[in-house]
């Protein structure tokens, strides 16, 4: 219990640490809280005041004085409460901002690997609806909790200078609250961090299969995906049902004690008032604070209440932004105005993730290679030997765990990872198209990147005939999948896209393979003109591209198993000898196939 | 509110638990009202009693009276603890009921919801952004839960806490309770005014939810792109544009709801001085005693919550109209594709014999022809392949087959049957279609391949694994069919994903096969083991295929060439070849090619 309660704490200074930069605001929030917390209670002093000397008596004289200054209390607690509760609003409203920001800016940084793992749909609820919680903690939270806690002490201070033997009655019942209070935090707690994971397994859920529709359509899958959902809907109910038994439970329980605290009162108050020792107006005085008294505690509870979920919530957020595994930035490195372009791997080791005993399970194994400037180089090998892995390790999606890739003599890790990027042309055999215009998805907001450079790239490719037909031309909408575009106009996109950023060096990743002959036609050409003076990396298991290769580098199970021109590798005999008669002779054999 | 009044039906279905969780609500809250009346009595037996005590004073009576009024007071107490227990009591039975019944509504709007997504066609959600869908289908509905549970048991509650007060009140004194109760009828007015900016502000505010939402969904599913192009900065600055529009939104939420609490603050309160006010004065004419003046004060602090309920009521059904009325805007989508009144439900099975009968297609009415007058014929255990030009309509053909979009014009004619007449569930039963988009689920590989049929055995995985070249690759992997993909299927190749959904379609053993473009990320020497497979299967299904290899479309039975929507050359291999068209030129280059490589 302790232990968990330090964390708590813990974790709630790291919360509050998110309004450290608005702590002038904060402080004047406090202020303003302070004021509204000590009018609250005047109030019932005054009207005992108003019932024991005038009402009591019967001289009504000075009443109008009395009501007048409670009408001011009343005025004056509305408008500091309204400035009070925008202005907390608006306090916590910059603070949410930031961590929203923050915890955007932390997993877009993260390396691929995370992104590997993670699915997209629990990213997304860390960015919106556990922030969303956290902003209750943040707007309101804090100052209202020390709001609470100021007006408890104002109405201790009233109610001991009225009669300090009904005080302490009073206060008897605190222990109780406070009780209560414990065992439904304690309960409650547990609850809302399941709840909060039942409801990322909806979304998650929801945002798979709305994304994944066609395909649960096309296999006609909607009965078995709609028990999966109801079973998914029906734990994330059990989860909430049970938090609504503790509050079911919670709220009764407050109301009975602060019952008790009236009737002891009246017990306590009655038997002292008939021996003078108390007016009626002090009772009364007395009965408002007994409720004036647990609206704080209630309110205090309540607070925990949304502090609860915003711990869990918090937690959560705190969990993604701890675990850093964004590639270590050194960038000490002044970056050239432009690469030559001579790459080197030195002994490459590189695995995705560990096996199940611990070791690494290796996708390369010790590969070294060089490509001179301006060289065209191929990777060849059979599928999952590793091709696509040298791409993102050359593009530092992923960092190696033993060896060196160098660019112009210097080691990627050292370079600032932005640049480095910068200056490498990608094209994936994954399009993917934001929602947006044509224009927005070539340019990918790069203000850099004029129309005009695009329209020019785009004919050079020939690709501008398909654009200039769609309706509104390189303003055309994509929609959010890129459905009015098909799988070859994408690629066309990108390609336009690598051509617009002019890079350094050029990564192709089996781009061309899923290009019909013409538009494959269409882009060889432009490529052998963009490849001209440039580094490149094209994994492909086409002859028709590796055989323009100045060098080609054939990977076996993770090993660079030989290196060299077309002619070279074929004439020794190698392995690439074989993957290339292999290819060849099939080619051969399904063109003489009988019919 | 409109919208709202189309969730009755739930109440009713509920009834059982609303109906007992009403009459608990009353219960509670006559047993809450009930309190102030036993604290008046006891506040003015106080004088009585000192009056009496007084006038016993040194009596041997003074002491027996003095535990007299010790007891009577002790048993007030006592009676204000049991009433209070009761109302205790039945409140957590009214919260046990209400809120609990909202839960199973709230379950039941989410599946109905999900179940409704399932049946909209493709031409929806080309029209809607995902992350649209996904915020109406979880924080919309719990604004509408938030009507359904806590806004009903609040508003009943105080409505019964409302009426009692005022009943109360008016037997003590009607001209007391009238000044009491003047500032309350202001309040009226003021929760209108409030509510209408906070429901107006607050669907400004859900847009922009929504617009966030989507905004990271997109940067998040586009990473490899954003961190390849280095634009991690744009995106951030959008992102920082949508949070802080968002943040504004809020602020502006916030300037009115921040109104809620002094207004009722400033009400109650000048209740509570009227109540001194004018009641002093009546005490002083004997017209009331100090006891209701207790209990009047009692009675405006108990209405206080109930009548802030009130206010947070109609802000919660503003909220909940405004959301209810997003949810029914997909759930009044009528399905465009479904099954209807010409579906013939006696047909169980389908042979496969495909024909087209001069159809044509547009996406939209303001978009050019997609298809043109297609007009072919593919017998049942043929084999059909599609070439052509990028955006030539190829995808779109098959499309219709699978009755993802209905053709604008022309038939398409299943085992001599109108497409429109097969049972929907029947049709794509029938069709194992292995789109160019590599979709997988966050799920293991075997379960992936498994998706494809319901109740699908280890050794049928297993076969289709085999047969789509997946197999030998897949066991490789420490935990072989087991081994999870990522959410987009991002540990495997671009290959092995493709296989794992060839495999997918395979095990259905589809009376009709398409493959759209299916073998493009796998290489050469794989796709032919694969099309070895299929070969074998040859006269057991019917086969579109769309590639762009000539090597392994020669095969076929029959050919088509699409340009531009249009059926330009339709023939077999040799046909087309002597024909000396387009598909012969396609041909000429990609021979020329392979002899170029094979030479040097």
């Amino acid at each position: 219990m302790s232990a968990q309660k330090g964390l708590d704490r813990k974790l709630l200074r790291r919360i509050i640490g998110y309004l450290m930069p608005y702590k002038h605001w904060v402080f004047l929030a406090f202020c303003l809280v302070l004021i509204v917390s000590f009018l609250g209670p005047l109030r019932p002093w005054l009207i005992g005041l108003a019932i024991d000397r005038h009402i009591v008596s019967g001289e009504l004289d000075g009443l109008s004085l009395l009501i007048y200054a409670l009408l001011a209390a009343i005025a004056l607690e509305g408008v500091l409460g309204y400035a009070n509760a925008y202005f907390t609003q608006w306090i916590g409203q910059q603070a949410i901002y930031d961590v929203r920001v923050r915890v955007f800016n932390h997993v877009q940084k993260q390396s691929l690997s995370f992104f590997d793992r993670t699915p997209i749909g629990r990213l997304i609820t860390r960015t919106t609806s556990d922030v969303e919680a956290l902003s209750d903690v943040l707007s309101a939270g804090v100052v209202v909790i020390l709001g609470d806690l100021f007006k408890l002490v104002f109405i201790a201070a009233f109610m001991f200078s009225l009669n300090w033997v009904l005080a302490i009655v009073t206060l008897c019942v605190m222990p109780f609250m406070l009780m209560v209070t414990m065992w439904f935090k304690r309960n409650v707690r547990g609850q809302y961090r399941e709840t909060r994971k039942q409801v990322a397994r909806l979304n998650s859920f929801m945002q798979e299969h709305v994304t994944g529709m066609l395909i649960v359509q096309l296999f006609g899958r909607e009965k078995v995906e709609m028990k999966r959902f109801e079973k998914i809907n029906d734990d994330h109910q059990t989860a909430q049902l049970k938090t609504v038994f503790y509050h079911s439970l919670f709220w009764p329980a407050v109301d009975i004690i602060a019952s008790i605290a009236i009737g002891f009162i009246l017990w306590a108050g009655g038997v002292s008032a008939i021996g003078g020792a108390l007016t009626v107006g002090v009772l009364i005085a007395f009965i408002q604070y007994c409720r004036q008294f647990f609206e704080p505690i209630r309110n205090l509870s309540d607070q925990f209440n949304t502090l609860q979920s915003a711990m869990a919530g918090a937690e959560r957020i705190f969990d993604v932004i701890d675990n850093d595994q964004s590639l270590p930035e050194s960038g000490k490195l002044q970056p050239p105005e432009r690469f030559d372009g001579e790459i080197i791997f030195e002994e490459v080791w590189f695995a995705y993730k560990n096996l199940d005993d611990g070791t690494p399970d290796w996708v390369l194994r010790g590969v070294s290679f060089k490509i001179s400037k301006g060289q065209n180089a191929a990777i060849v090998g059979a599928t999952g030997s590793g091709k696509t892995t040298i791409i993102s390790l050359l593009m530092r999606f992923y960092d190696i765990q033993k060896g060196r890739i160098l660019i112009d003599g210097q080691d990627i890790r050292s370079m600032k990872i932005k640049y480095l990027r910068w200056r490498i042309g990608l094209v994936l055999q994954d399009v993917f198209l934001f929602s947006g215009s044509i224009f927005r998805n070539i340019a990918l907001d790069n203000s850099e990147i004029t129309i005009e450079q695009i329209i020019d790239a785009a004919k050079s490719i020939g690709a501008d005939h398909f654009i200039e037909q769609l309706p509104g031309r390189y303003h055309h909408e994509v929609r959010e999948r890129g459905v009015s575009l098909s799988q070859g106009q994408r690629q066309l996109l990108s390609f336009i896209r690598v051509l617009a950023y002019d890079p350094d060096i050029l990564v192709l990743d089996e781009a061309t393979s899923s290009i019909d002959t013409e538009t494959e036609h269409m882009i060889q050409r432009a490529l052998e003109r963009v490849l001209q003076g440039r580094t490149s990396l094209v994994v492909a298991h086409r002859l028709s591209t590796i055989r323009h290769a100045d060098t080609i580098l054939v990977l076996h199970k993770g090993a660079l198993h030989e290196q060299g021109t077309h002619n070279e590798l074929v004439n020794a005999g190698g392995l690439y000898h074989t993957l290339y008669e292999l290819q060849y002779l099939e080619q051969e054999q399904i063109v003489e196939m009988p019919q | 509110m409109q919208s709202l009044t189309r969730l009755n039906h739930y109440f009713i279905r509920y009834w059982r638990l609303y109906v007992p969780g009403l009459i608990f609500t009353i219960i509670s809250a006559i047993f809450a009202i009930a309190v102030p009346v036993v604290v008046r009595q006891a506040i003015d037996s106080i004088p009585r009693f000192a009056t009496l005590y007084s006038q016993f004073e040194a009596t041997a009576l003074q002491h027996s009276l003095y535990w007299n009024f010790f007891w009577t007071l002790l048993i007030f107490a006592l009676i204000i603890i049991g009433l209070s227990l009761a109302s205790g009591l039945f409140t957590f039975l009214m919260r046990q009921t209400v809120v609990v019944a909202s839960r199973h509504i709230e379950f039941d709007l989410r599946n109905t919801l999900y179940e409704h997504l399932q049946k909209l066609s493709t031409r929806f959600y080309n029209h809607i952004k995902t992350g649209d869908v996904i915020t109406r289908a979880t924080s919309d509905i719990e604004q509408v839960r938030r009507y359904i549970g806590p806004a009903i048991m609040y508003s009943t509650r105080a409505l019964v806490i409302v009426i009692a007060s005022i009943t109360a009140m008016l037997i003590i004194s009607p001209t007391l309770t009238l000044y009491a109760l003047m500032p309350l009828s202001l309040l009226a007015a003021a929760i209108f005014i409030v509510a209408q900016l906070v429901h107006k502000r607050s669907e400004a505010l859900q847009r922009q939810y929504a617009q966030l939402t989507s905004r990271v969904q997109e940067t998040l599913a586009g990473i490899r792109l954003v961190k390849a192009y280095a634009r991690e900065e744009t995106e951030t600055q959008a992102f920082e544009n949508e949070s802080r529009i968002y943040k504004l939104r809020m602020l502006g939420l916030a300037r009115v709801e921040a109104a809620w609490r002094p207004v009722f603050l400033i009400v109650v309160g000048l209740s509570e001085v009227m109540v001194v006010w004018v009641g002093g004065r009546l005490v002083a004419e004997g017209l009331i005693t100090i006891g209701n003046i207790a209990e009047y004060i009692i009675y405006v602090a108990l209405m206080t919550w109930p009548v802030a309920a009130f206010g947070l009521v109609i802000s919660m059904m503003q909220r909940a109209s405004a959301s209810a009325e997003r949810i029914y805007e997909i759930l009044d989508h009528v399905p465009d594709i479904s099954d209807d009144d010409r579906s013939n439900h006696s047909i169980m099975k389908i042979n496969g014999h495909v024909r087209f009968e001069r159809v044509s297609f547009r996406y939209e009415d303001d978009l050019p022809l997609a298809l043109q007058n297609i007009t072919f014929t593919l017998p049942a255990g043929q084999s059909l392949a599609i070439v052509g030009r990028t955006g030539s309509g190829k995808t779109t053909l098959i499309d219709l087959l699978s009755r993802l979009y209905e053709p604008s014009e022309g038939r398409i004619i299943i085992d001599g049957k109108d497409i429109k007449t097969l049972p929907l569930s029947v049709l794509r039963e029938a069709v194992g279609y292995v789109p160019q988009d590599v979709f997988l689920f966050s799920d293991s590989i075997g379960n992936n391949i498994a998706f494809g049929t319901v109740g699908a055995s280890k050794e049928d995985i297993h076969q289709s694994a085999h047969e789509a070249e997946l197999l030998e690759t897949v066991l490789e992997f420490p935990l072989g069919l087991n081994s999870e993909v990522g959410e987009r299927g991002v540990s495997l190749s671009g290959g092995q994903a493709q296989r794992t959904t060839i495999a997918r379609a395979l095990i259905r053993k589809p009376r009709i096969l398409v493959l759209d473009d299916a073998l493009s990320s796998v290489d050469t020497k794989t796709e032919n083991r694969i099309l070895e497979h299929l070969r074998k299967r040859q006269g057991h299904h019917t086969m579109i295929l769309i590639s762009h290899r000539i090597s392994s479309i020669k095969g076929a039975d029959q050919i088509i060439v699409l340009d531009q929507g249009q059926i330009a050359e339709q023939g077999t291999h040799l046909s087309l070849m002597k024909l000396d068209g387009l598909y012969a030129q396609m041909y000429q280059r990609q021979l020329l090619k392979e002899r170029l490589e094979s030479f040097n």
